[in-house]
């Protein structure tokens, strides 16, 4: 099978480099605006570098495009493949706006090509340790859950992420990751109750689900963290509880004396290393759905799903009312 | 000077043993009785301590008393408080203070008409990590506060907790009050709106919610919520928590209130648990309480501060009902 990525950004490399080791893949293309990004990918992969993606789609040969792109091009560029015949694996959000995300399944319906968006917290080894904890009964029923993510502004070093219009802000681009999951965990979403403050190199929101089981979640997402990044999850039921902290599993740690021509702090870096990242499980998950047609750990409609949460909360921090869902019938 | 004191009405609280301890401690006062229409809650402790009985708890206000710290059932407070400030006797209450409004406000006025001070009893404020986070967010430390998210989780505590004619409400009420005070205390605003979700969730037939989830929302713009549920089931290694992210728009705060803990594994506990190591919060509450009536000086944590707590726990019931935020 033949791939090609578009966007070389962070997620784009990362993209590239586990198409790059993956058998029976070959990364064909790689392509950003910025020539040099697309140089540097191409330069560690082998892959041909194009700076226009008219260009790739004329020249490279693939069946499979990762689009890895800030998210208010998620559509356009998910549309022109599709119409070009390619199945396409989008990072998350799926988009900004419920119509978008509809235009593009449809699109891609239409076109007879696989839509699959990176919800990569489904291939997290400790959210599916929760889940699973759930599935199995272990929990009981599941009554109370929390979670959390929080970190650095992104806006800081990608301008884009303080345009709402191009990012939808922190509960589109980053809280949408929890939204799935406890969707995926809890089954769907009644009501949603959201508080936020936007400032600058700040988001900050608080969400509050209620679900159809009658089980409710709180989460909580900062852009503003001045910290290391970190994620933490619990689900509380009637037999048990799980609880999840990225900062809590770190298997290494590596501390380093403080090098003479810096200033003398010492230096932590936490770590929690595996053989397969989350993003190379995911990657893999996909591409086999295409190979056997099968279906995803993760639809293209439940990316849909999770943007429906996080547009609600946003209207509800707009309103300041609870949100019904859905917010529009299919 | 002469020693302070105090009489103890009720034990249906269990915080009241904590509460009997710090004040056994102080050289400064004496537990002269206890009233407690069940004589069994506090038999043992009478006889150890040669204490005055009394069913009944007028009679123990009818002593010499000089105040009383009441840990009756939440629906009492009012009845036993009003009683206590007729006769002239200074009152710590538990919380919650109250289950309305009204008779919240009237126990107020009862303490004020009869000169006498009525603090409600949130040792949470005397949680060292919580202290020294107020004068961090004083100093300006994380700039100013946008949003407060709580925790205040425990065990199913059953008994008259669950029975909504002694108790007044579920875990929404039992756990909002602590939290939201320290929400009061470090935002210095007025809540203007409330929404809260609450169902039975954990247990099955009982007639008050053990989950809460409530969202306050104050004039300054300052948002919170806070999750008051009866969650931790016996196989937690502890009773449950209180904690605080306090976001600020130069810096986060974490507080973990009982993060002071060994783990323990021991065969003779059945399972591993936290063994906390911290500051008795309880005792230096206590001896707030006991140097404010001695110095004469206004207690630290006034009747004020627990009816603006509950009221706010009474408001997310409203919001439950109406299934959207109330204004207040």
């Amino acid at each position: 099978m033949k791939v090609a990525v578009l966007g070389c950004g962070g997620l784009g490399r990362i993209h590239a480099s586990i198409y790059a080791g993956m058998r029976d893949v070959e990364l064909t293309g790689v392509c950003d605006i910025q020539q040099d990004l697309a140089d540097d990918a191409a330069r560690k992969t082998g892959a041909v570098a194009y700076s226009s993606f008219e260009e790739m789609l004329e020249q490279a040969e693939f069946d499979v495009i990762s689009i890895a792109l800030p998210s208010y091009l998620h559509k356009e560029y998910t549309m022109l493949a599709a119409k070009a015949g390619k199945h396409v694996i989008s990072e998350k959000p799926i988009a900004l706006t419920l119509e978008d995300a509809e235009q593009m399944i449809r699109c891609c319906e239409e076109n007879g090509v696989r839509l699959f968006v990176g919800h990569v917290v489904r291939f997290f080894p400790d959210y599916v340790n929760m889940k699973q904890a759930l599935d199995e009964g272990k929990l009981g029923r599941a009554c109370v859950a929390h979670a959390s993510r929080i970190g650095g502004h992104p806006g800081a070093t990608k301008a884009w992420y303080n345009e709402v219009e191009q990012s939808g802000g922190v509960m589109v681009d980053l809280m949408i990751h929890d939204l799935d999951f406890l969707r995926w965990s809890l089954g769907e979403v009644k009501t949603v109750y959201g508080l936020n403050r936007r400032e600058e190199l700040l988001d900050y929101a608080l969400v509050t689900l209620q679900f159809e089981s009658g089980a409710v979640a709180n989460v909580e997402a900062n852009w503003g963290f001045p910290g290391q990044f970190q994620t933490k999850a619990e689900i509380a039921g009637s037999e048990g509880i799980v609880m999840a902290n990225s900062l809590k599993s770190s298997s290494l740690q590596i501390h380093k004396a403080p090098s003479t021509s810096e200033a003398s702090t010492f230096v932590t870096v936490p770590e929690s290393p595996g053989f397969q990242s989350p993003y190379e499980l995911e990657l893999l998950h996909f591409i086999d759905c295409i190979r056997t047609g099968s279906e995803s750990i993760v639809t293209a409609r439940d990316a849909y799903k999770a943007l429906e949460l996080a547009v609600a909360a946003i209207e509800s921090a707009r309103t300041g009312q609870a949100i019904h869902l859905p917010l529009v019938q299919r | 000077m002469k020693k302070l004191k105090i009489g103890m009405i009720s034990f249906a609280h269990g915080h009241a043993f904590s509460y009997f301890n710090s004040l056994h401690a102080l050289p400064e006062v004496e537990v002269t009785g206890i009233a407690d229409s069940v004589p069994s809650r506090v038999e043992n402790l009478v006889r150890a301590h040669q204490l005055s009985y009394y069913e009944d708890y007028r009679q123990l206000l009818d002593t010499d008393i000089d105040a009383v710290v009441i840990c009756s059932e939440n629906v009492y407070h009012a009845e036993i408080t009003i009683e206590a400030a007729r006769r002239g006797k200074h009152v710590l209450c538990e919380k919650p203070l109250g289950i309305t409004k009204e008779s919240m406000e009237a126990m107020i006025a009862a303490c004020q008409d009869n000169n006498v001070q009525l603090m409600t009893a949130f040792p949470c404020r005397y949680l060292a990590a919580v202290i020294q986070a107020k004068k961090a967010v004083e100093r300006g430390e994380i700039g100013d506060i946008i949003a407060i998210k709580g925790t205040n989780r425990g065990g199913f505590p059953g008994g008259w907790f669950v029975d909504p004619k002694l108790s007044g409400g579920g875990a929404l009420l039992d756990h909002t009050v602590h939290v939201m005070d320290l929400m009061n205390w470090f935002i210095g605003s007025d809540v203007k709106e409330v929404y809260a979700y609450a169902a039975p969730l954990f247990q099955e037939n009982i007639a008050v919610e053990d989950a809460g989830m409530i969202h306050v929302k104050f004039a300054s713009g300052v948002f919170g919520v806070l999750d008051t549920s009866w969650s931790r089931n016996g196989t937690f290694p502890t009773w449950g928590d209180v904690t605080m992210e306090i976001v600020g728009t130069k810096g986060v705060i974490s507080v973990d209130g009982f993060a002071q803990k060994n783990e323990l594994y021991s065969k003779a506990n059945g399972k591993g648990t936290w063994e906390f190591w911290g500051d008795n919060m309880d005792a230096y509450m206590i001896q707030d309480f006991v140097d404010a009536l001695r110095s004469g000086t206004p207690v630290p944590i006034t009747g004020e501060d627990g009816l603006r707590s509950a009221y706010v726990a009474l408001a997310g019931y409203q919001s439950l009902q109406q299934g959207q935020p109330v204004q207040i």
